[in-house]
């Protein structure tokens, strides 16, 4: 079960482009949406200094289904031993 | 190593053939994502085991972020709040605060709150959802407000808590005192945070969500004026 020989798993093209994107200037950069995604409240950004890094909640729902990536290729390993696998969680406890 | 930073950029912004793709262009292969205000580190309490554990043992730090696109890969592949045993939290808090009244940057502060009591009447998953969204996408405090520290679920036999922890009782801190703002001030900055997470939580306006300070709870029955507020 521990076999050390397995090949580590490598990252999905989602998870590297995650890592190697930049940082939108959202104020400073006319970003072409794909039709029918909304741009974030300008609204929201009027101010100098919120740097174009407030977002409605309509505009930030619109990521839901579209990036589902894991965080990384440990990450149901690090969930296991932080947040516990869901049948752990799920088990009602008994009180004694 | 597919080679596409080769590829010559042609920048005609105005028809969409820029080099800029975003997630939604292409989930797989995009070179720009969305930055957050602040960095934010998702932390979990564990239910305790019943032998005796210390709660600094059961409270475990799961990932920092700060863009958008990070927040929803981790939400998407996370335990939902429903799936949760009970005695269990979630916590999101920005970076470099724990989640415990003792920090150092909460000790002066207090919290808002909401028990949900019907736990079978609410889709507690949106609703924790829409917090940690208002959080991170900076719709409850405004700039130099300074005040939010973090939002939490508590997961409970008889109930759901939201809760959204601030800076301040809703006056200024110790060695503070004179900056800027004016006591009205203060406390009209925490009533406003108050007004808008019960605009996140979507509540009735009858059902009242409560402020208290930390301090208060931790030593109940102490003399110290007690920072109550509703909205």
């Amino acid at each position: 079960e521990t076999n050390k020989s397995v090949e580590p798993a490598q990252p999905t093209a989602g998870m590297q482009s995650l890592k190697s994107a930049r940082f939108l200037q959202v104020r400073n950069e006319a970003i072409n949406y794909p039709e029918g995604i909304k741009s974030p409240n300008p609204a929201l950004n009027v101010t100098s200094k919120s740097r174009g890094r407030c977002y409605d909640k309509d505009f930030l729902l619109q990521f839901q289904e579209v990036f589902r990536e894991k965080p990384s290729v440990d990450w149901d390993q690090k969930l296991k031993e932080t947040v516990g696998d869901s049948t752990d969680s799920a088990r009602p406890q008994s009180a004694r | 190593a597919n080679g596409s930073s080769d590829k010559p950029s042609t920048s005609s912004t105005a028809n969409g053939d820029s080099d800029v793709r975003t997630v939604f262009d292409d989930p797989e292969n995009f070179n720009v994502k969305h930055p957050l205000m602040n960095n934010w580190t998702l932390w979990f309490t564990k239910p305790p085991s019943g032998k005796g554990d210390n709660w600094a043992e059961l409270l475990k730090e799961v990932i920092s972020f700060d863009s958008v696109e990070e927040f929803w890969g981790i939400y998407n592949n996370i335990t939902a709040t429903s799936e949760l045993a009970q005695k269990s939290d979630y916590h999101l808090f920005k970076k470099g605060v724990r989640p415990e009244w003792e920090d150092a940057q909460n000790k002066h502060g207090g919290k808002w709150a909401f028990q949900f009591k019907d736990k079978k009447a609410i889709n507690i998953d949106a609703l924790w959802l829409h917090v940690m969204l208002a959080a991170i996408g900076e719709n409850l405090e405004d700039e130099d407000d300074n005040e939010v520290m973090g939002v939490v679920v508590n997961v409970r036999r008889g109930f759901y808590r939201i809760g959204l922890w601030t800076r301040t009782v809703g006056r200024s801190l110790p060695g503070e005192q004179g900056k800027g703002k004016t006591v009205e001030q203060s406390k009209e900055t925490l009533m406003k945070l108050g007004r808008r997470f019960k605009a996140a939580l979507q509540l009735k306006e009858n059902d009242p969500v409560e402020f208290s300070g930390h301090t208060d709870s931790a030593h109940a029955g102490s003399t110290r004026a007690k920072a109550k507020f509703s909205v």
